[in-house]
């Protein structure tokens, strides 16, 4: 329903691009979160589906119809699209009532929607209050019912929970989605936390310096990454450098990038082989003590150091370690 | 790894053309078209030029214009000393020290403002006037009255510091207040002496904010005419004045005009490269509470009269002068007239606010809405009238409305009607000069408040479906009618206070207090100028006041 194609945007004329050459499409009733740190262009990516800014290339099209392109512009107005803001963006003058009420005002049982949106949200006799009575979840969740009114065909949240501790986050998260899985309405999802990504999102979408690096389902994001950078979101990753292949007599082809995870890095592997295809000695510099684990921090003979988690809590001064081959992440490049 | 190819592509100028078309709308004509309208009265003194100079003009560049410069340029450099001295230290005294009455003094230093420079020209005339208060003073005294002749350049240069400065003072401690005080702190631990902090720290840091008051007064001081004409010394505004009325050469005001223009345009790059080569200020405003230093008791009262000095002379002499001779001539003064003239100065002061500040709106609002982004840039330019002297103006709009009012009798007459001047010589002339002299006014604090209202206020407004002037209607206006109407009201107070515009264009059976003072004042009359300057004075006090708060926040 959503179809973007080698969409650019520069705010310099051309010096450096916020993004650039971005395609992909989106499937209705999705969720698909966008990650991406922050002036990777995920911000920039929104407003141009949201018709807030204009591209310098590429075209956007909703439900088969372009809204964007080089020589057509839809009016955000015009895009039937839901857009919940990272500060909230409530109308401050106005009541929670009407400020679900302001995008519907021309339906005909205008009432009952906004009290069913309150509903919705679970702030049905909070109608007469002013956002600034309101804690910060409870205005989250007032944005939420806004953008939803009017039956937006694409909801899109630009880092909602960013305002938040972790504590509410994580509540907050959950409720907000309950809400709108009722509403099978198509969701793109913008943040700059994996864990948030991985909990809701069917598809997520990776942006690096204005370009997509990878788009793909969450478990194939983990087990196949397209960069060392897509890797490390899921997951603390040691490149194997020449060194490292050295150490773990493992020569690898020396066109790609390999990269292993640290959790699939075993501590003590049984001696015959069988456990581990490749093994090295190594000596433990420090012990951190996680609850039930325990963090070791590693030197090979070669000088390298890597960090490694175990249950073992009796660990010598030397250890072996080793990976198996299915384990090894290869990058093109 | 940018790809060169793709970005020439993007960027090549048929791609541009492409954006262009696509992103050109109604609101980028219609701001085009506003900047356009208010820098007319500019362009066609620009134009005029081509059709050269007046015969007396050859006569005044050997006789009178070196004079100009002379005293123009005189006028600047001892303006800007006074006014750096009155309006530093006691910005700097009372951000620093804590002193008898400082939380009052703090805002009645800015109360100078309230009185046109002109006004303030007109009591110090009288103070030191033979038979003026000084002189009874004395005799009463029975001592001999030592005459100080004020009414020359160095008298002129002291009245309109006098009545400026406090544009300093505001600029310099709003940055003394706000941005200073972590610095402060800094410089008292690493074991800085008071004086020492003030002129290497200090000092420096603050040139911008006390660079951009000072253009401000420099820029009135080359606006004025009331005063200068007053005490007799001549200036490219009464020289234009002399031009334009006695010489009747319009050709030779356009001259003098452009010439001050390149003068002022000076005046504001001067003020850029102060500020491009050093911007110090960090846009975080410092919310710590300042803390003042206890002087010991002789030092407290001895900087309790440094700081009252300036008010003294810029407020509370030149009122009391002005509330003698009220107290002598009002009842001659006060009559029908006086109060017609009153209600037409109100009512045209609140009209010319009121559409000042509409235009003020429509250009930051419609160069908002234009989805191209040198139009934004270009919107400023509208504004730039701030900076050109209101003679300048009223010459640049007479011009064209005359030859405009001429093609309309013709046309008019040639269905045999009688039409007279449609333009010129009426209201319309006047509100136009006062809108285009007066749009910064209006523009400044509406746009400070707008910029406090996050863009995703509209923004998500538009996302739900509402277009730009409804979204405007119904959330922006609400958001920003204080500084709406903080503009109306500062708008207000100058076109009370304004003359030299005025004097040109007013239409003939109408008059201001302001020119009704003016008018007593150069008929001999300036004791009876007292009420009406009074009545200006009182009118702008209130709202000084609130102006000060205004300033404070920011």
């Amino acid at each position: 329903m959503l179809t973007i194609e080698s969409l650019s945007k520069s705010f310099d004329k051309g010096k450096s691009y916020a993004l650039k050459d971005v395609t992909f499409d989106l499937k209705a009733g999705d969720v698909c979160a966008i990650i991406g740190e922050s002036g990777s262009g995920k911000t920039t990516l929104v407003r141009l589906i949201a018709g807030l800014e204009r591209p310098d290339e590429g075209s956007i099209s909703l439900d088969g119809e372009v809204v964007a392109s080089m020589n057509i512009f839809v009016q955000p107005e015009k895009r039937k699209i839901g857009l919940v803001f990272q500060e909230y963006a409530l109308f401050p003058h106005l009541t929670i009532f009407d400020n679900i009420l302001y995008g519907i005002s021309k339906l005909k049982n205008k009432k009952e929607r906004v009290q069913e949106m309150l509903d919705l949200v679970g702030l049905s006799d909070m109608g007469k209050r002013y956002p600034h009575q309101l804690s910060g979840g409870q205005q989250q969740r007032v944005a939420l019912a806004r953008a939803l009114a009017p039956q937006p065909t694409l909801l899109i949240l630009d880092e909602p929970f960013s305002n938040l501790d972790a504590m509410l986050r994580k509540q907050l998260r959950n409720e907000v989605f309950d809400i709108i899985k009722k509403t099978k309405v198509t969701v793109l999802f913008v943040t700059h936390d994996t864990q948030d990504a991985l909990s809701v999102a069917d598809e997520i979408l990776i942006l690096q310096n204005g370009k997509v690096v990878q788009k793909d389902a969450a478990e194939n994001l983990y087990v196949k990454p397209n960069t060392l950078y897509v890797a490390s979101l899921f997951g603390n990753t040691v490149q194997i450098n020449k060194n490292i292949q050295t150490a773990f007599h493992c020569p690898l082809n020396e066109k790609c990038c390999h990269a292993i995870r640290n959790e699939k890095i075993k501590v003590n592997p049984a001696e015959d082989g069988n456990d581990c295809e490749y093994i090295t000695t190594a000596k433990v510099l420090k012990k951190i003590v996680l609850g039930d684990s325990v963090q070791l921090l590693l030197k090979l003979d070669s000088g390298e150091q890597l960090t490694v988690l175990t249950q073992d809590k009796n660990i010598a001064d030397t250890i072996t370690i080793g990976f198996n081959s299915k384990d090894i992440l290869e990058f093109k490049g | 790894m940018k790809q060169a190819g793709s970005n020439n592509e993007t960027f090549s100028l048929k791609s541009r053309l492409k954006r262009f078309k696509r992103d050109i709308n109604k609101w980028s004509v219609f701001t085009l078209a506003i900047v356009l309208f208010f820098a007319l009265p500019i362009i066609f003194i620009g134009v005029e030029l081509f059709s050269g100079p007046g015969e007396t003009w050859s006569h005044i560049v050997k006789y009178l214009l070196p004079e100009y410069i002379w005293n123009s340029l005189y006028l600047v450099i001892f303006c800007s000393i006074l006014v750096l001295l009155f309006g530093v230290s006691s910005a700097w005294l009372v951000s620093r020290f804590d002193f008898p009455f400082r939380r009052h003094l703090e805002w009645l230093l800015i109360l100078p403002l309230a009185i046109p420079s002109y006004i303030v020209a007109y009591a110090y005339a009288g103070i030191f006037d033979y038979g003026g208060s000084i002189d009874l003073i004395f005799r009463q005294l029975n001592l001999d009255f030592i005459r100080i002749d004020i009414m020359n350049k160095a008298g002129l240069a002291f009245v309109l510091s006098i009545s400026l400065f406090p544009y300093v003072y505001v600029s310099a401690r709003a940055f003394f207040l706000n941005q200073a005080n972590n610095l402060l702190e800094a410089s008292k631990m690493l074991g800085v002496g008071e004086r020492k902090t003030f002129f290497k720290l200090m000092l420096p840091l603050a040139r911008p904010a006390i660079v951009a008051g000072l253009v401000l007064v420099l820029m009135e001081v080359l606006n004025d005419y009331g005063a200068a004409k007053y005490y007799g010394v001549n200036t490219f505004t009464t020289g234009i004045f002399r031009s334009w009325f006695s010489l009747e050469e319009p050709e030779t005001a356009v001259y003098l005009s452009a010439l001050l223009v390149v003068i002022i345009f000076a005046l504001i790059l001067f003020e850029k490269w102060q500020v491009r080569k050093i911007k110090f200020t960090s846009s975080k405003s410092n919310s710590t509470q300042i803390l003042r230093k206890k002087p010991n008791r002789p030092l407290k009262w001895l900087i309790f009269s440094v700081v009252f000095l300036p008010l003294l002379l810029g407020f509370i002499l030149p009122v009391a002068q002005l509330i003698y001779w009220a107290a002598l001539t009002a009842s001659t003064v006060f009559d029908m007239e006086f109060i017609l003239i009153s209600l037409q100065s109100f009512g045209i002061a609140i009209t010319s606010a009121v559409i000042t500040v509409f235009f003020a709106l429509i250009l930051i609002y419609f160069s908002k809405w234009s989805a191209l982004r040198f139009i934004n840039n270009i919107a400023r330019v509208g504004v730039l009238g701030y900076a050109i002297p209101g003679a300048v103006i009223a010459i640049g709009i007479m011009i064209p409305t005359l030859a405009l009012d001429k093609w309309l009798i013709d046309i008019f007459s040639k269905f045999g009607i009688d039409s007279g001047l449609i333009i010129n010589g009426t209201l319309i002339a006047l509100f136009y000069a006062y809108a285009v002299r007066f749009l910064a006014v209006a523009y400044n604090p509406i746009e400070s408040t707008a910029l406090k209202v996050d863009n995703s206020i509209p923004d998500s407004s538009k996302v739900l479906g509402v277009g730009n002037l409804k979204t405007f209607f119904k959330i922006e206006f609400p958001l920003i009618k204080t500084g709406v109407f903080s503009a109306v009201i500062l708008v207000f107070i100058d076109v009370m206070k304004e003359l030299p515009l005025t004097l040109i264009l007013k239409p003939y059976h109408i008059d201001t207090l302001a020119v009704k003072a003016y008018e007593y004042a150069s008929d001999e009359m300036v004791m009876e100028a007292a009420t009406p300057s009074l009545l200006i004075i009182f009118t702008a006090m209130i709202p000084v006041m609130f102006l000060n708060k205004l300033l404070i926040k920011k």
